[in-house]
């Protein structure tokens, strides 16, 4: 399968990638792995007329601390992150999400920004050109309504990364630079909710620092799959307890990754929030296992991954 | 629109082409350079039937692009062997009946040797994580296994 | 077994090995001829419309476009696996009956034009209503895919046999369920791909295949070329399973873009475009209703199954009959009616498949369990009751001669202390056993046996002449590894010339398990006439006796007086000098009923003989999640003999991926027309983390017909893998599964629909 026409731009700094980027009049990608995008402008996903290498740019594969806090930055591949001795001692709900992505060697591959930044998905929406022209296209592409729920005139698309939700229960923020400058925001702010454009991010923006608090926690990372490999999760559970106090992500249904809070840990409140995100969960035939199921699963996974690391007393 | 000229070592072999910016590096491979082990069996990173070392690394080389590997040393599966010599796993591969149609093969000797490159006596555990990153129709995969344990058994 | 055999039965690196590993091994995608054009096909983009116009001009004025086809392009022949099922002009005039149809096809310098040109391809469609399910599709008033078929019933099979309505009143446990599994995707590593070349009055054709002879034939008649200006060459094959076993549009598309352009064409499948167009595997659905008596014999079978065939006939009336043919060449069924209706529904064309039959086979054998244990009885007891034995006839008047069914019963239920456990039952554990038995070879007219021919050269090395085909499963390293037994060279030293429809001679296929039986046992006759002529001439040489010499290491030699000896490389010399060069021929025809018709005749031998499996699998059943896991699966298959045991292994253990684990993770998935998972991420091919720990058991019941004994090696597995899987769950649960495949989801709603049922 060939890819459609773009041009290629290697960025060596910062400012190269912001002027390349306004330069085609915001038509282009930056490009990291490319395990995301690279499907993306096969499929015809995407025309852009240029594709803008971030891989050469100074820092952005480093791994720091700085004031108590990780600093990763955005090129770094999940294999190495992986690695890391202060993400397997600090960190391990995000030690269990990173191995429990795709498999090893799209972890050395794909990096932790892109796959934070990874498009939902949605069996309708990952095909080919000639297949979507077929069906007709769906709201996300431009068209009227979602073509799994039909009339429905909004994106119900997954998001499927592994690795935002266990970020988020860490506390982790993201600096992101962009043509208006650069700001930090908690990653949770990064996800919009619409599938059809599922990040707040501005125009050129690119992340260039993951900022991760490091505070001795317990955490663990539940994923439904079919296979035990390669596969995006159906369901996806990151919890990570300090103390009396826990954080519940769940990926892999609807637009975004919804986050819980625990204030305190007992068996009623984790109920509770399971129930709750139960409630919430709202997915639909967009994925190879049936709706009703994937709803079932986020309280399943979420007792599950409490009960691994005996929070409320549970084993 | 301009192609774009890049300098790959290819095998231990330097080369320098003249390449489209949106061209990848299998077709760069089987196109170009007539390396055809390397193959194409889904286009979209889902097999790892594409796979060749990156700087020693084992990555899909259908979702890399020519140019952003300017400079980079590959290594496909036809510059594994040393003359006539042929790399531990490939002749473990044969011995242990792990080929069958062969069209993942490449593939998954490229894995394994990023993996005993790293990890030179992977227990069958790691083998079987490191090879899950590649899909095979034929075999069942068992004895592929046996292959990479018994290539870690022997000196490169 | 006597076994003096220097080679067969020996565990060889197979003669392909070397290519593959080193990347030397070219299948088609890798060929490049000269001035070589790319094809792109313009497909369907309707499940089901007329075709009003088809105006491909503004295609040819792309530049680098050479050619552009349609099948008004076509001679307006309609090709058809049988006479009676020739309904497939492969690009279609009148009608689109598919989303990914062949509609049109260009040639161009390179892919890019080719995909720019098919978007100035004019096509006018009139959409027409459509039918996705097979049981609305048989209804009155249902939209008509085919003329000449009503209903939309491609094919009926109806098999009657002794009284089956007076034996299931008298039976004292009757029990009827129906199950269902989704169509599976062969999904074989390689995309189909075409490369056609025609020049000088003659077309060449490379794709993989499955049978050359019968592409070339077939080509011959679509393009009203006679048949010596087709042909089809040899080259590797990434993978078929039964997925390509006929003619494809593709062949047609490259041969005409070829014809019309004068330059060789290249067509490359995407993998959506492979999954959605090529062959797909049938959706079954199956009624099984079974009559035993107190004891646990079966004296009834009333079967009702549907399989949906999607829009074209394919292989109809095989894959209409092979699951109940494997089922009851195994089993011993005095009274049984089958009524199998292959139905047409506007989707991608099914065909045959090496795991073909899910739903029915795993239905029938858990369904046995269930009444076996409500009678008292285990697995084990109710299988080797009613399990066939040599020399006894099946229902459908075959004679089985060799059987190891029970030696493959026994081991492989001791190994996995089976009856124990499955008595027992263990919390969220269950094993199972499923049995089977493989036809080796089917009645395919006069192309039906094989034929070999050989010449030994003047260094003494041989060259084997033959059609059997290799997709992967290692049939040229077996042929080449009989050689080398008869002819006492070793296997480095004998080439092969096979499936090149120029060179070599009819041969039945990969396709009807007829590669051993068949394939092997002309290469076998040839060469033991090779060696008649070898050790005629060393007898002369020697002053021995020809019963005493033997021929080993490339050399003829006095058994008795070792010393006596001469290099066969001088004996081939000596033969060029008498002007009798050593060549030799040798055929096997087997001995089946040709009579003996899918629809119309559906009784008599179906085959020289028949390979028998049981395997047994052991799950554990997450009553949380539903999530099945496997972690033992044991395998044992009566092949005859071995040619190769890691061969055979290599069989069993990739079918308990494609069979075995597959029963938890593969189907296709539907919305109306689109095949919602024609990728390799989406469609769930099990890794080699799903897989379980396996042990395969070889039995050997030494048929008298089979080269060295020798019979398929390795099917049983690929249609008992599920049932066994299938059992395993019903022993764990309690629960008859009710649609393949048992993803937890499905699980989860079987637990909770049947809580309490132990």
């Amino acid at each position: 399968m060939i890819l459609p026409r773009f041009e290629y731009k290697k960025a060596r700094t910062i400012e190269e990638a912001l002027e390349l980027y306004s330069r085609y009049n915001g038509e282009a990608f930056y490009l990291a792995g490319g395990t995301d995008l690279i499907p993306l402008l096969k499929l015809r996903l995407f025309n852009p007329r240029a594709v803008i290498d971030i891989k050469g740019i100074q820092g952005l594969r480093a791994i720091s601390k700085k004031a108590g806090s990780l600093i990763v930055g955005p090129n770094v591949t999940l294999y190495e992150l992986k690695d890391n001795l202060e993400v397997r001692g600090y960190l391990p709900c995000l030690s269990e999400s990173l191995d429990a992505t795709s498999c090893e060697t799209l972890q050395m591959r794909g990096t932790i920004g892109g796959n934070i930044l990874q498009n939902t998905r949605c069996l309708q929406y990952n095909k080919s050109l000639e297949w979507r022209t077929a069906r007709g296209f769906c709201y996300k592409m431009g068209g009227e309504t979602c073509n799994v729920v039909p009339g429905v005139r909004s994106c119900l698309s997954n998001y499927c990364g592994d690795n935002a939700p266990a970020l988020m229960t860490v506390d982790a923020k993201v600096r992101l630079v962009g043509p208006e400058g650069e700001r930090t925001v908690k990653i949770e702010k990064l996800f919009s909710g619409d599938g059809k454009i599922p990040f707040n991010v501005k125009k050129g923006e690119f992340i260039t620092e993951i900022i991760i608090p490091l505070k001795k926690t317990d955490g663990a990372y539940e994923k439904l799959t079919v296979r035990g490999s390669i596969d995006y999760p159906l369901v996806g559970v990151a919890v990570t307890a300090k103390d009396d106090y826990a954080r519940i992500a769940v990926t892999g249904i609807g637009p975004s990754p919804r986050l819980y809070e625990l204030k305190k840990i007992n068996v009623k409140a984790i109920n509770d929030i399971a129930d709750k995100a139960y409630e919430d969960a709202r997915p639909v035939l967009n994925a190879v296992l049936t709706p009703a199921y994937r709803k079932k699963m986020v309280r399943v996974l979420i007792k599950k991954a409490c009960n691994r690391l005996g929070l409320g007393g549970s084993k | 629109m301009k192609t774009v000229r890049v300098t790959l070592e290819v095998n231990n072999e330097k080369i320098r082409l003249e390449v489209k910016p949106y061209e990848t590096l299998l077709e760069t491979l089987r196109e170009r350079l007539s390396l055809t082990g390397a193959k194409e069996a889904c286009s979209l990173g889902s097999c790892g039937a594409c796979t060749i070392l990156l700087n020693g690394t084992p990555v899909r080389s259908c979702l890399i692009l020519t140019p952003e590997v300017d400079g980079a040393s590959i290594t496909t599966i036809e510059g594994l062997q040393k003359g006539d010599k042929l790399h531990p796993l490939q002749e473990a591969f044969m011995e242990k009946g792990a080929v069958q149609c062969g069209f993942c093969t490449s593939g998954m000797i490229i894995t394994a040797k990023g993996l005993l490159d790293r990890n030179s006596k992977p227990d069958k555990k790691a083998i079987i994580k490191t090879m899950s990153s590649n899909i095979c129709r034929c075999t069942g995969y068992k004895k592929i296994v046996e292959a990479v344990e018994e290539a870690s058994r022997r000196p490169e | 077994m006597d076994d003096n055999l220097k080679i067969v039965g020996k565990r060889v690196v197979r003669s392909d090995s070397y290519a593959k590993v080193t990347g030397g091994a070219l299948y088609t995608a890798d060929l490049k001829l000269a001035g070589m054009l790319y094809a792109k096909v313009l497909r369907s983009p309707y499940p089901h419309a007329r075709i009003l116009k088809i105006d491909v001009s503004g295609a040819l004025r792309v530049p680098g476009v050479k050619a552009a086809i349609s099948g008004f392009d076509a001679y307006g022949v309609k090709w058809g696996v049988f006479r009676y099922t020739q309904d497939h002009a492969m690009l279609p005039t009148d009608k689109v009956r598919y989303i990914g149809e062949d509609v049109a096809a260009v040639a161009a310098v390179d892919e890019e034009a080719a995909i720019e040109a098919l978007s100035y391809i004019k096509v006018e469609y009139e959409p027409l209503d459509a039918v996705f399910d097979p049981v609305e599709s048989m209804k009155d008033g249902a939209p008509q895919i085919h003329e000449q078929y009503k209903n939309n019933i491609n094919i009926h099979v109806h098999i009657d046999v002794g009284e089956v309505d007076k034996a299931m009143a008298k039976a004292y446990l009757v029990r009827e369920d129906t199950f269902k599994a989704a169509g599976e995707a062969y999904a074989m590593m390689e995309p189909y791909a075409v490369v056609a070349s025609y020049a000088n009055g003659y077309l060449d054709l490379w794709m993989p295949n499955a049978g050359p002879h019968v592409r070339a034939k077939a080509l011959s008649n679509l393009l009203k070329l006679p048949l010596n200006r087709v042909r089809v060459r040899h080259i590797n094959s990434g993978g078929a399973f039964g997925g390509r076993s006929e003619v494809a549009p593709g062949d047609l598309v490259a041969s005409l873009l070829s014809i019309k352009s004068g330059r060789p064409v290249k067509l490359v499948l995407t993998r959506e475009e492979n999954a959605t167009s090529s062959r797909q595997v049938h959706d079954i659905t199956a009624t099984v209703k079974t009559g035993m008596k107190k004891d646990g014999t079966i004296v009834a079978k009333d079967y009702r199954v549907i399989y949906d065939g999607g829009a074209y006939s394919s292989t109809g009336p095989i894959a209409t009959s092979i699951p109940f043919y494997v089922y009851e060449e195994c089993y011993r069924f005095p009274n049984v009616r089958y009524n199998g209706y292959r139905v047409f529904t506007n989707k991608g064309i099914r065909g045959m498949y090496g795991c073909h039959g899910r739903a029915f086979l795993a239905g029938n054998e858990s369904q046995m369990d269930i009444m076996a244990r409500e009678l008292g009885l285990d697995p084990v007891d109710v299988r080797l009751k009613n399990g066939l034995t040599a020399g006894e006839i099946t229902a459908t008047k075959s004679k089985i001669s060799s059987c190891g069914l029970k030696e493959a019963i026994i081991e492989a239920s001791e190994k996995t202390n089976l009856r124990k456990r499955w008595k027992k039952r263990e919390k969220n554990r269950g094993i199972g056993m499923g049995c089977v038995a493989i036809m080796c070879g089917f009645p395919m007219g006069f192309r039906s046996g094989s034929s070999c021919y050989v010449k030994i050269n003047d260094d003494g090395q041989a060259t084997l002449v033959t059609g059997l085909v290799d997709n992967g499963q290692g049939n040229e390293s077996m042929i080449i590894q009989v050689a080398s037994e008869v002819l006492g060279l070793p296997m480095g030293d004998i080439n092969l010339v096979n499936a090149d429809t120029e060179v070599t001679n009819l041969d039945p296929g990969a396709y009807s398990q007829a590669a051993a039986y068949v394939g092997a046992n002309a290469v076998k006759a040839a060469c033991d006439n090779a060696r008649k002529r070898i050790i005629a001439i060393a007898s002369e040489k020697l002053g021995v006796p020809e019963t005493e010499i033997d021929l080993k290491d490339r050399v003829a030699y006095s058994v008795g007086q070792p010393d006596k000896r001469m290099p066969i490389s001088w004996i081939a010399r000596e033969a060029f000098f008498r002007g009798e060069p050593i060549v030799a021929t040798g055929s096997f025809f087997p001995d089946i009923d040709f009579e003996r018709e899918w629809v119309t005749r559906p009784w008599g031998q179906m085959a020289g003989t028949f390979s028998f499996g049981a395997s047994v699998a052991e799950v554990e059943v997450d009553y949380e999640t539903g999530k099945i896991k496997v972690p033992r699966f044991t395998a044992a298959h009566d092949c005859g003999r071995p040619i190769n045991p890691m061969a055979v292994e290599g069989q069993m253990e990739g079918s308990i991926q494609q069979a075995g684990i597959a029963t938890i993770t593969e189907g296709n998935m539907w919305h109306r027309g689109f095949l919602l998972n024609p990728d390799l991420l989406e469609y769930k091919i099990p890794l080699a983390c799903d897989m379980p720990e396996i042990e395969t058991i070889i039995v050997s019941s030494y048929d008298p017909k089979g080269p060295f004994g020798a019979k398929e090696g390795g099917l049983t597995v690929r249609m008992n893998a599920y049932s066994a899987i299938a059992c395993a769950f019903t022993n764990a649960t309690g629960i008859l599964f009710e649609e393949l495949p048992l993803t937890p989801d499905k699980v989860l709603s079987l637990l909770e629909k049947n809580k309490g049922v132990r």
